[in-house]
């Protein structure tokens, strides 16, 4: 006869494995980050790895929608989803290739830069593992909500301390998995620093003009609200950054800190010719101090314990009741892009570029009376 | 390469914590050693 | 009373429950206290949130799995044996120098796996006897073990707790090896000579000679000390030359081990590794439910409301809270406690230097272990001296527990008069 602890071993063996499998296939699916419908101003779609082969097959490689104008001009670049967890940045870029015609030039967007980051979700964070929007015709749209770094089961082990290749920096091992601290990446490196290396390798390759880096910060961050630049973009950085305050947007510059490395705005401007500009929204849902955390936060980003800390003094962007909805953040982005973008071909007038029909702060934010505000509105806007 | 061994090294730990449930006398300490079972199992499929 | 105080003491009640009334293992608690706070926050039995939660120590079962059988190897081998039978021949005319090196011994365990437990349960039990044949009591071997385990998981190179804390803010663990130094080694001193002094100050070295296992020392020479060795070259080696492959702590650990089967008595490879999990699975389960406990705080909000709550005290009184809510939620575990309210503390002390202040606040959840039920330390270092009961133990070490508490303290307050002197990067 058996031994009742060989019975009892086996229930809880099988009661485990019951669980690894239904967990797992839940964190199987996780590998579809979301269609995007790209819109009518789409001329090709390309993989990162035509770029750099070394990607070809993993996980890093990701899609490069290209925008073609009617006529020549400059070419400028749109990073979404460096972090996975970032939403805005990801849905900037993707309202945009939704939507926008480009008249001169060409623009680049990659809406998913880590893509492997969006594969997953950093554990004790209880991040939503999906954000949905309704879009104009009333059918859902469903997008993935990832995490900061790459996925683990893409590289795996991290070291004790990740060392930036380039500059011999050193940080804690886990932003071993961190894009934005991987620039411009290693050839043979592990796979963050290669999707790094073949991003500058495109932006090489096509004599990419404008890179525009789309971020967002917990509200307990200092750089927030805030547009980093590189100083070769501080010219039309300044003049795009009183457009926008004009348009009633608070923002602030900040000088790329020069001994801080890996990051697009310091690296991309000096191993490529890219001006490249970095841009932060307020994201309640990756902050340290939130509340409960789910998809209403992260759309809506209304949350008492960030109200609480406003009142402590402990964040850089006001807070209210009214959170920050995401057509906010969206907005800002997408307004910032608009009015560097228009900067940059003022200044660079013989590789202009130019574009229309982008949604913008005031339609996208300002212009509603609060009720579609926390993903309806921004809905309206998706294909 | 280092992934490989350090699959190898949670297919070790996994292994013994498996081996272990077994020959634990108590039902609560079994159910501890499924608990160790779950992530070591998805990380060893690299599944999560 | 808010939705959130609700969920937590929900949490707590359940875990206290487990712990007492049912006397389930504190691991099996969590789990129960992390399924009713979810279940009370409206989110059903998140299985998913359950699962991903544990994620966060994958890498730290490892660590501690592999020290396990590291120690287990070394130890069967006949290595600890010899350390001590050297240690004590050496130094035996210097008493004091003498327990200074056996807390030393006692901590190392715990140093190179962050665990209180693994110093508790190898080096201590080794040493236990050793400091009784010196005419110790075994209430007080006791403390100065309990304290040893506690000291050498707070004790560079490994202090988990101090990578939770910096991990949190994103701070690098770098830097930490001079102040972490600095906190522990005076306490050990402190407490050792505290405990151990007035009993050694007249040692017969030749009646503790005759009690010492000096065979495998004679038997092998200096090839039995080589498996320490080479696991203290390899760590030293991947944190200063760069361009040496980073092979982590889990596989130094296992080389050293593997090489250790062949530097002194026979070891029946299988047996080891299999007593290995099993003395660290209950550690490793605590892992799992603290992973849970977390993500379901964070989950349902809890973890907001109480680092609000905590950094809305004024200023002075944040220290008191640190001294009381840091141990006594190590009840739970201490780095729970280091996760939970260690990361809030950092940032409420955020104008001090971040990496003395993780370090002291690591220092300080390092008292959880010392805090009942669980009190891993004290429970196991009255075991190996034979002792049944051990609240004796907890009472001795009030006193340098009081102790470690201003220590910590003092060095947050000074923490930016300190840094240039001690935070080398």
């Amino acid at each position: 006869m058996m031994k009742k602890n060989t019975i009892t071993g086996a229930i809880c063996l099988v009661l485990a494995l019951a669980i690894a499998t239904v967990t797992g296939i839940n964190f199987i699916e996780l590998k579809n980050p979301g269609d995007i419908i790209p819109g009518p101003g789409v001329s090709e779609v390309h993989m990162l790895s035509e770029y750099f082969d070394g990607i070809a097959g993993t996980n890093g490689d990701t899609e490069i929608y290209v925008m073609q104008g009617k006529k020549p001009g400059g070419k400028v670049l749109i990073l979404g989803g460096t972090h996975g967890n970032e939403p805005s940045g990801y849905m900037s870029a993707i309202t945009f290739i939704e939507n926008a015609v480009v008249d001169e030039g060409t623009v680049y967007v990659i809406p998913y830069t880590n893509r492997s980051g969006m594969t997953h979700n950093d554990a004790q964070e209880a991040s939503p593992q999906y954000i949905h929007f309704s879009n104009k015709d009333g059918a859902v749209r469903t997008f993935r909500y990832g995490s900061r770094a790459t996925n683990p089961i893409d590289q795996w082990p991290d070291p004790d301390v990740y060392v930036h290749a380039a500059s011999g920096q050193t940080l804690s091992g886990s932003e071993t998995r961190n894009i934005n601290r991987a620039y411009p990446g290693v050839e043979n490196g592990n796979l963050t620093e290669k999707v790094a290396y073949a991003i500058t390798q495109m932006i090489k390759a096509e004599n990419v003009n404008l890179t525009f880096d789309l971020h967002e910060a917990s509200p307990e961050y200092p750089v927030i609200n805030a547009t980093v630049s590189h100083e070769k973009g501080m010219s039309v950085a300044s003049v795009g950054l009183m457009e926008l305050q004009f348009a009633g947007i608070s923002m602030a510059l900040e000088p790329s800190p020069v001994n801080l490395h890996g990051l697009t705005h310091r690296e991309l401007g000096d191993y490529t010719d890219t001006i490249p500009l970095l841009m932060e929204t307020a994201n309640a849902s990756q902050g340290r101090l939130r509340g409960a955390t789910n998809e209403a936060l992260a759309l809506t980003g209304i949350d008492k314990a960030y109200e609480k800390s406003a009142e402590l003094g402990m964040l850089y962007v006001p807070y209210d009741e009214n959170g920050h909805p995401i057509e906010e953040r969206v907005g800002r982005h997408l307004q910032g892009i608009i009015e560097y973008t228009k900067s940059y071909s003022e200044q660079y007038a013989d590789a202009p570029v130019s574009f229309s029909n982008v949604p913008g702060y005031a339609e996208l934010f300002t212009d509603s009376d609060g009720s579609d505000l926390g993903g309806a509105r921004l809905g309206q806007y998706l294909n | 390469m280092i992934t490989l061994i350090y699959r190898g090294i949670i297919g070790l730990v996994l292994v013994f914590t498996v081996w272990n449930l077994f020959t634990e006398e108590k039902v609560t300490n079994q159910a501890n050693a499924a608990l160790v079972v779950i992530p070591m199992i998805l990380r060893l499929l690299m599944i999560k | 009373m808010s939705h959130e105080l609700i969920i937590f003491l929900a949490m707590v009640v359940t875990f206290a429950a487990g712990c007492f009334a049912l006397k389930l293992p504190v691991s099996i608690s969590m789990v129960l206290s992390a399924v009713i706070g979810a279940l009370v926050g409206g989110q059903g039995i998140p299985l998913r949130h359950l699962v991903e939660g544990t994620f966060s120590y994958v890498d730290t079962v490892l660590v501690i799995t592999c020290a396990m059988i590291f120690m287990k190897v070394v130890q069967e081998s006949g290595a600890l044996d010899a350390l001590a039978s050297l240690i004590i021949e050496k130094f035996h005319k210097v008493p004091a120098l003498l327990l200074c090196l056996i807390m030393l011994v006692i901590m190392f365990p715990g140093m190179i796996t962050g665990s209180s437990t693994a110093a508790v349960l190898s080096a201590g039990s080794i040493m236990a006897p050793v400091l009784m044949l010196m005419g110790i009591p075994a209430l007080e071997t006791a403390s100065i073990i309990a304290m040893g385990g506690l000291l050498g998981m707070i004790a560079p190179p490994v202090n988990i707790p101090a990578m939770i804390i910096g991990g949190g803010i994103d701070i690098p663990y770098v830097g930490f090896e001079l102040p972490l130094t600095l906190l522990t080694f005076p306490l050990a001193i402190f407490t050792v000579l505290l405990f151990g002094y007035k009993y050694v100050k007249k040692l017969d070295y030749e009646a503790i000679k005759l009690k010492l296992n000096n065979e495998p020392r004679e038997k092998y020479g200096f090839r039995i000390f080589i498996p320490i060795l080479l696991a203290l070259v390899l760590m030293v080696l991947n944190k200063a030359v760069p361009s040496f492959p980073s092979l982590g702590m889990p596989l130094i650990f296992l080389i050293g081990a593997a090489v250790g089967l062949f530097t002194g008595n026979k070891i029946k490879v299988v047996t080891v590794c299999k007593d290995a999990v099993q003395s660290v699975l209950p550690v490793l389960g605590i892992l799992m439910g603290v992973g849970m406990f977390i993500q379901v705080m964070t989950l349902t909000g809890v973890r907001g409301f109480i680092v609000t709550s905590c950094l809305s005290l004024p200023n002075g009184l944040l220290y008191v809270a640190m001294a009381v809510a840091i141990p006594l939620f190590g009840a739970v575990s201490s780095y729970g406690a280091a996760s939970v309210l260690g990361v809030p503390f950092l940032l409420a002390f955020m104008s001090s230097n971040q990496i003395i202040t993780a370090s002291a606040i690591s220092l300080i959840a390092a008292l959880g272990d010392m805090m009942p039920p669980t009190a891993l330390a004290g429970i196991f270092a009255a075991q190996v001296v034979g002792m049944k009961k051990y609240t004796p133990v907890l009472k001795k070490c009030l006193i340098p527990a009081l102790v470690l508490i201003v220590w910590a303290i003092l060095f947050i307050i000074f923490a930016n008069q300190l840094a240039p002197f001690i935070v080398l990067k």
